[in-house]
């Protein structure tokens, strides 16, 4: 069933804005539309990627087995500048095995995970041809290029008797098999619920002038090149199948079955998905590229949460076409699991996302809609500029929860995340959190696989570094920030840009040198803590047996303030320091001491001092100690504090005295 | 319950002045780091979870490592219910306000026998938590697996609902026994346990909605405090604390005006019925049964 709603807030009030239209104006509006209209389609009409890869795959896929029997015709374009002859593959399905590199780190990170068998799940391959050279099975040879872990299966490769020049072209048919588990991570099954992902063998990077393929690990995503997917997918009738790229054709065949045909051009995945119970919404979003078609295909228990869904798509789709760039393609699929398949939620392909959502989550509670967010960011960081998310997952994720925050903030208020019966979580404060939670475990720069920890890996490189590019915007400026994104996207948009590419960019966009901040917070695991040490206002005739009556206004203080570096990380900074007759002084601090004292002589005493005054330094790892102020200002707190714990206890004491 | 509302009043005072001292150094601790920062304004005009987390997970306040305190000072309420019990069931029994000496000498003498009783009861219980482990399992279970996506979170409603029921009817037994103990001065608990639940059982249905009745009024009274709460401005700290008091004196009151009615039902019919139960049980076709004619007026008048 197609459910359509109506556009979201966000255009609802841009309508009082538009001026009234004259003749001459209309005139002008037509040519400079008809101007844009062939701008934008200019772009569709020709590659936007380099296009390394162009997959054919053919899948037959049976739904009581959970099995997928393909063929997969791989034309691979030499453009890397130099003869090849060895190939890697990704077999990213072969994770999910117990003697697996990916498992053997998910044990590691959680001592209490148990194997069950109903996670398992394979991909075999049953023939590799290269055309030209004949069959090459018998040379595959599994690699471990990371761990050397010999039980892994997730990386293979195949050497050709003769090299491809460069330029040339060489086409690989493979034939495999897949078996897929209960989804344990992004992909497999749940009851009649199956998201296909990375289930076809995938050839490896060529980057940085070697072979760039990695093996599967817990906390890594993936890396690869551009190119055209054609996929036909064979199942059956009743199923409702949603992919990458957009749907070519759907034949119904006479044994039962379907076969739905879809392209996908500059993308670099391909993931699909099917269940005969998704209820199926449309609506379509008109951004800077024309108009896009969005399909949600939905459980029928999460109705409730489609507009909640949509509105939240529809708001980010438009904030980053005004902010950083257009969406080019022509359709946007989202996936909504169902209950207990929830770990194939929040995950991104190109061109398709899954949400992750409950019968019960309330308003306040904005979980579906952030997911919608992060994972239709993702269509620009790692979709379009695809990044290495193996070796700098700060870039997809990262910039990503940071760009998060922004869209949240603006879509929802300050508390986006959590605005729930009096408790409330900003977007900002939640990633904060998680960088406070693993402040100097490890860079933002290190591989993903290589993090001390799962949970290090996901609080630096979400958590941290929102943060870093939050604070970041202190010392450039957010409308600088927003600008340096633009710049990156525009700039590195299908391509594979590195860190030093976007570090580069914003120096580059700000005109500032950036090394100082970098060394600290991208490549560094300092912590960031300044406090107001001391604030002490002294009568200057303090030394007097009898001084006179003290007065407001005339009795004349010295006071000083003292602000104290704690952490290790040096930041310019400013100190607003009030007095009791309505004075306001701020100072500038380079932060590069250890400590700065202040002193004044006033007719007045200091009432407060605070550092950071703005709240701008997000990487401050204690707010509490930022501020200092003369009179006893968190009685409010403490008392609420106390009323909440006495009530808990009261309740408590209660409940055990039902015993007896 | 209401005409030894003092009983009611201490119990209340103890429990408020118990979590006052739980609270104190929690308190102290929270002023040492958020007494001058402006950051704890984020606590008061609203409730800024991040702000709390931050605050609570500061290593000066050690907020959460100290939670074993409120359980320390509930232990401390639960002996004191212990002690004061038998002093309290022996007002509502005889009905006047006891002398200080006589209500006190009634709570040392009973105390040793609850700790028994206390005992016996968590055996019996032991299985209804088993079983709502099970239900949680269970439930937890369908949520993943079943295909209709409410079937555990149902599961879950109904399996709890029961097991509070269950509970309800165990307390139901043991207050019973508790307050045949006091009339009869029974010193074995296991003997006051068995009249207990002959009389019980048979009168569970009027005994039940009694108690259910009260409970009941207990959950309302629980649901209206969130609805006000929620409608109170945040910084009304007062109020709030007033609102959460005035609830917890009424859950205490509600679970005191059980015992009351339960006494008083016994006090009306349930000793002829437990000497009846004690020479004929098992002769005549449940002699302690209400009919309709000798049903009794309700004890919660």
């Amino acid at each position: 069933m197609a459910v359509t709603f109506p556009a979201p807030p966000v255009g609802c009030k841009l309508r009082g804005l538009v001026p009234k239209l004259n003749l001459g104006k209309a005139l002008l509006l037509l040519v400079a539309g008809a101007i844009t209209a062939a701008q934008a389609q200019t772009p569709a009409s020709k590659p936007l990627s380099e296009r390394v890869v162009a997959y054919e795959i053919d899948g037959r896929f049976d739904a009581q087995k959970m099995v997928l029997e393909g063929t997969e015709t791989l034309t691979y374009h030499n453009l890397t500048g130099q003869p090849l002859d060895t190939f890697p593959f990704h077999l990213y399905l072969n994770a999910f095995q117990p003697t697996s590199t990916f498992m053997r780190e998910v044990r590691r990170d959680s001592s209490d995970f148990e194997w069950k068998d109903k996670y398992s799940a394979s991909i075999k391959i049953k023939s590799l041809e290269v055309v030209g050279f004949g069959d090459l099975t018998s040379q595959m040879r599994f690699i471990a290029p990371d761990d050397g872990n010999a039980e892994d299966r997730t990386v293979f490769e195949v050497k050709l008797p003769r090299t491809i020049a460069p330029g040339d072209s060489v086409q690989f048919k493979i034939a495999f098999v897949d078996h897929f588990g209960e989804v344990f991570a992004r992909t497999g099954y749940k009851r009649d619920f199956i998201m296909g992902a990375q289930w076809f063998p995938k050839v490896g990077v060529w980057w940085h002038s070697k072979w760039n393929c990695h093996q599967f690990h817990s906390s890594t995503e993936f890396f690869a090149d551009f190119g055209t997917f054609d996929v036909k997918l064979t199942l059956p009738q009743n199923e409702i199948v949603g992919a990458s790229g957009e749907e070519i054709s759907a034949v119904n065949n006479k044994d039962g079955t379907k076969t739905v045909t879809f392209r996908g051009e500059d993308i670099h995945d391909f993931a699909w998905t099917a269940q005969p119970g998704y209820r199926v919404v449309e609506d379509s979003f008109t951004g800077s590229m024309g108009p896009v078609r969005i399909r949600m295909l939905m459980q029928p228990g999460h109705m409730n949460s489609a507009p909640r869904y949509m509105q939240a798509l529809k708001g980010t789709m438009d904030l980053f076409d005004r902010w950083y760039g257009p969406y080019p393609y022509k359709q946007i699929t989202v996936v909504d699991p169902p209950h207990g398949g929830d770990r194939a939620g929040g995950m991104e392909y190109p061109q398709l996302f899954t949400g992750d959502t409950a019968w019960y989550l309330p308003k306040g509670l904005r979980l579906p809609e952030d997911v919608v967010e992060h994972e239709f960011a993702h269509q620009y960081w790692y979709g379009m500029v695809a990044t290495n998310e193996f070796e700098e997952a700060w870039l997809d994720e990262g910039i990503n929860s940071y760009t998060e925050g922004k869209i949240m903030t603006k879509l929802y208020g300050p508390h986006a995340f959590v605005d729930l019966a009096g408790g409330t979580i900003g977007m900002h404060d939640l990633e904060r959190y998680q960088y406070r939670n693993a402040a100097d475990k490890d860079p933002m720069s290190k591989a993903a696989y290589d993090y001390m920890s799962f949970s290090s890996y996901g609080n630096i490189t979400y958590g941290k570094t929102a943060t870093v590019l939050t604070t970041l915007e202190k010392v450039i400026g957010e409308d600088t920030m927003q600008r340096a994104l633009r710049t990156y996207f525009e700039r590195y948009r299908f391509k594979h840009p590195t860190g030093e590419d976007f570090l580069n960019t914003v120096e580059e966009v700000s005109g500032q040198n950036l090394r100082w901040y970098y060394d600290q917070a991208v490549f560094g695991t300092k912590v960031l803590d300044y406090e107001i040490s001391r604030v002490r206002s002294d009568r200057v005739d303090w030394y007097r047996e009898n001084p006179a009556k003290e007065e407001k206004g005339k009795t004349v203080y010295r006071s000083e303030v003292l602000v104290h570096r704690k952490g290790d990380f040096t930041f310019p900074l400013e100190v607003l320091i009030k007095f009791d007759d309505g004075e306001q002084v701020r100072e500038h601090w380079d932060g590069q001491d250890r400590w700065v004292r202040y002193t004044y002589q006033k007719k007045a005493k200091v009432i407060s001092a605070e550092v950071d005054p703005e709240h701008a330094i997000w990487l401050d790892k204690d707010f509490f100690n930022n501020s200092y102020a003369e009179e006893d200002i968190g009685k409010g707190a403490r008392s609420k504090l106390v009323t909440y714990w006495m009530f808990f206890t009261q309740l408590l004491a209660q409940c055990l005295a039902w015993l007896v | 319950m209401w005409r030894h509302q003092r009983v009611l009043w201490w119990m209340f005072g103890t429990n408020l002045v118990l979590a006052l001292f739980s609270a104190m150094p929690m308190a102290s601790r929270v002023s040492k780091v958020a007494e001058h920062s402006l950051q704890s304004q984020r606590l008061v005009e609203g409730f800024d979870l991040a702000a709390f987390v931050e605050l609570t997970s500061n290593p000066d306040v050690g907020f959460w490592s100290k939670t074993a305190d409120s359980l320390w000072y509930s232990l401390i309420f639960f002996v004191f219910a212990m002690f004061l019990c038998g002093g309290i069931l022996e007002t509502y029994r005889t009905d006047r306000k006891l002398p200080t000496a006589e209500f006190f000498h009634a709570c040392g003498m009973y105390f040793w026998r609850w700790a028994r009783l206390c005992v016996f009861f968590l055996i019996v219980i032991t299985p209804v938590c088993l079983l709502a482990s099970g239900i949680y399992q269970w439930s937890d279970k369908l949520s993943e697996d079943a295909a209709p996506e409410m079937l555990g979170f149902w599961v879950e409603v109904v399996g709890m609902l029961l097991v509070v029921l269950l509970m309800m009817a165990v307390r139901l037994w043991f207050d019973m026994a508790q307050i045949c103990a006091v009339a009869e001065n029974e010193r074995s608990m296991r003997r006051s346990l068995v009249n207990a639940f002959r009389l019980t059982r048979h009168n569970f249905g009027l005994l039940f909605w009694l108690y259910f009745r009260i409970s009941a009024l207990a959950w309302i009274a629980l649901g209206a405090t969130w609805w006000i709460w929620l409608r109170l401005p945040s910084p009304r700290i007062g109020t709030t604390f007033f609102l959460f008091e005035v609830l917890l004196a009424f859950w205490l009151g509600t679970r005191l005006w059980q015992r009351a009615a339960e006494t008083l039902w016994y006090e009306r019919y349930g000793e002829i019925h437990a000497s009846e139960l004690a020479g004929v049980e098992g002769t005549a076709a449940r002699p302690g049964a209400w009919t309709a004619e000798t049903l009794p007026a309700s004890p919660l008048q």
